[in-house]
Order: C-alpha cells, then structure tokens, then sequence
C-alpha cells in the first residue's frame, strides 16, 4: 500500500505557503520601495 | 536492510519537504548568528558614533535632549525622580513642521559630531561671558 | 523469547536514556547561551556558549541518538531571542523609559535608525516612544503576542503537541504585526526618518532580520506532526 510521494492536499498546501511568502515577501519589498521612493523626494 | 544511498532525512522531514527545510534551516541560522551580532555590537557603536569617551553617558544624554528639544539649556537628570512627571512634559522649543504628518526639524548627526556641538557650545557660552565681563 | 523481548526493551530504554541525557546536556549550554544573547550586551559570550551547545546536539544527531532535529532547535531558540530581544526593547520603553540607559542608548538608537524612538521622546504622559501608534504596539504586543511566542517556544523545543500548534498560532500573529508596523512607520515615514543619521536603510538592514515568523511558517506546515508527543 504505497503512496504517491506527493499527495495532492501535500502538494496543494506547500503551493498555498508558497503563495504567502510570495505575498508577505512582496509586501515588505513594496513598502521598502514606497519608503525608498519617499526619501528620494523628501529631503530627509 | 535497504543500501540507503540517499541521505538519512531528519525526523519531521518528508522527502518532498526537504530541500524546502534545509533552505529554511540555513536561513534560520543566519537570522540567529545577526541577531547576536546587533546585540553585540549595538551597544558600543552607539556610544562611539555618539562621543564615548569624550561624552560620559550623562552628557551624551543631554547632548541628544538638546539636539531633540533643539534646546540648549536641556539637561539630563540622572536618577530621574520615580514618580515625576515626563522630562520634557510641556516643552515648547522642539521645531517640528506640525500636520497630520509631522516632520522634525532637528539637525542630523554625523560620526563624533555631538563632541563638536558641545565644544562649540561651551566656546560660544566662554566667549560669551567674557564679553559680558568685558563690558563691565 | 521473554529474555529477548526484554533484552530488547533494554536496549530501547537504554538508547532513550542516552538520547535524552544528549539532549539535556547540549541544552545545558544552548539556553544560557540564548538567554545571554537576549540580553544583547552579553551576546559575545552567549553566542560561543550556543555554538558550543549546537555542536554537541549535532554530534548526539550524527550518532544516531534520538534527539530533536536541528531545525527544531534552531528554531525554538530563534524565537525565543527573537521575542526576548523585542521585550527587552520595549519593555525599557514601556518601564524605564527615564532610566539612562533608556535616555541615552533607546534614544541614540532611533536617532541612527528609527526617529520613532528619539522625536518627543519621553514627551508623552507614558513616557517612552512619542511617535504615533508606537506606545500602542508596545503596549498591545508585549504582554500578548511575545510572551505567547516564548511559552510556545519552550513547548516547542520540548517536542509538545502544544508547542507545535501554538508555534503556529503566534507565527501567524507575528506576520500581523509585521504587516502593521510596517504600514504605521511607512505612513509617518517623514517623523521616523527624517534627518536621522541612516535613514530607510538602516531600519531595514537592522530590523529586517526578525523576521522569524516567516522562516517558520512553512516549516510548521510542513513537518510531520508525529514527531511532537502530547
């Protein structure tokens, strides 16, 4: 009674976190980027 | 007995998930090793970009109020009284631009310059007096 | 049949025994050496004594002891400094915000980095941090969020069921609050950076590697839950 390596809700979860870090991840770089943006403007 | 010629995975970890899990291991590791390494060397920057040993902690601390409140008759208390009101509860003199989002107005400070301020400071204070003495 | 079947038993007991005894004695050095490193100043000892502590948990894992993985160490421990360091922080901000070690190096620091923590400081009537909503994350995430974290932690590093789940559930927290933080400091960017000494860069380069939560996320959802024992 052998599986499949990769069961589909295994594979359907690891792309869900895989998702999230993508968003978490762009977030931050977003608003770094806003941030960054913001001090090219202003004189800080 | 199987000839296991794959590595032996860590408890926890399924195949699939282990390349995923050494990534995050190595990244765990290096967000420790940094963590330690601020800790570390926060302390001691600090104090030497703000005029340690040329300022004691008292003095930077008042230098930094002074630059804050842009106030030069600000001091710090040491042994602030337990249940005194806040240092600077009511101060009038900080230069902020007000609005819904406030800008400060203070001067940046550069390595060791908080040395310079002082020094300035009390030469400016010194010359003073002397004037004052000289018109008498 | 019976010699053999509590010859074997033995013999299990006997490799748990070890197991464990490993475990304890590379703890001895790995909590302490976290602790150390939480108080920040004391890093440059705690770190050598962690080291230490991880090399011999290594050691126990490559002869086959039946000790907790890496991974789970690294990351229980993470959290734990993690949450401690941000404690500590605030705590000073929240307690002794007139103390001078509070005054001079709290104050220092967001000069260099994060005006938050030197605009009006020590104006407002709590003291501390003046910039906006900063006293509020300190209030609302000290005594929640980062001591659920440590006590999850522990767990963890026990191998509990308990500390797995809740490991889960505060990491999920700590992305809430990393979303906020970040929201609140980008939308008063002018008060946090103007005229301080690294503006942007240095918040980021300083702070960005608290991010623990994250790294965690995906391992928690991943690993196989048997692994953690009521």
């Amino acid at each position: 009674m052998s599986q499949k390596p990769t069961v589909d809700h295994d594979r359907r979860r690891r792309r869900a976190l895989g998702v999230f870090q993508i968003l978490i991840y762009g977030y931050l770089l977003t608003m770094w980027g806003i941030q960054l943006y913001m001090y090219s403007q202003r004189d800080w | 007995m199987t000839t296991s010629s794959e590595k032996q995975l860590p408890p926890g970890t399924t195949a699939p998930n282990a390349t995923l899990h050494k990534w995050l291991q190595r990244g765990l590791f290096v967000c420790l090793t940094v963590l330690a390494l601020e800790g570390t060397f926060t302390f001691p920057g600090l104090m030497i970009w703000y005029g340690f040993p040329d300022l004691s902690l008292v003095e930077m601390c008042s230098e930094l109020a002074k630059v804050r409140y842009s106030d030069d008759a600000r001091e710090c208390i040491f042994l602030y009284p337990l249940f005194a009101p806040a240092e600077a509860a009511g101060q009038t003199t900080a230069q902020d631009k007000w609005g819904v989002q406030p800008r400060p107005e203070y001067k940046r400070i550069g390595f060791r310059e908080l040395v310079q301020i002082r020094d300035d400071r009390l030469a400016r204070q010194a010359a003073a007096k002397q004037a004052d003495v000289g018109t008498r | 049949m019976n010699q053999s079947l509590s010859n074997a038993s033995n013999v299990y007991d006997d490799h748990q025994n070890k197991s464990r005894d490993a475990q304890r004695k590379a703890d001895r050095w790995m909590l302490p050496g976290a602790i150390l490193m939480t108080t920040a100043v004391l890093g440059p000892i705690g770190f050598p004594l962690f080291l230490k502590g991880m090399a011999m948990q290594r050691r126990a894992l490559l002869d086959g002891m039946s000790v907790r993985p890496m991974i789970c160490t690294l990351l229980g421990y993470l959290v734990i400094m993690d949450s401690g360091l941000n404690s500590i922080g605030w705590s000073l901000d929240i307690f002794a915000h007139h103390s001078l070690i509070s005054r001079t190096l709290v104050t220092a620091w967001g000069n260099m980095f994060d005006a938050g923590y030197f605009w009006h400081y020590n104006e407002l009537w709590a003291g501390g941090a003046g910039a906006p909503g900063e006293k509020s994350w300190e209030y609302s995430l000290v005594p929640t969020v980062f001591c659920m974290r440590l006590a999850a932690a522990i767990g963890f590093l026990q191998m509990k069921r308990w500390g797995h789940q809740w490991l889960i559930v505060t990491c999920w927290f700590g992305v809430i609050y990393w979303v906020g933080y970040v929201a609140n400091m980008t939308i008063f960017a002018d008060l946090r950076y103007a005229n301080i000494v690294f503006p942007v860069w240095g918040w980021w380069l300083y702070d960005i590697f608290y991010i623990t939560p994250f790294l965690a996320i995906p391992y928690l959802h991943t690993v196989n839950r048997e692994i953690f024992s009521d």
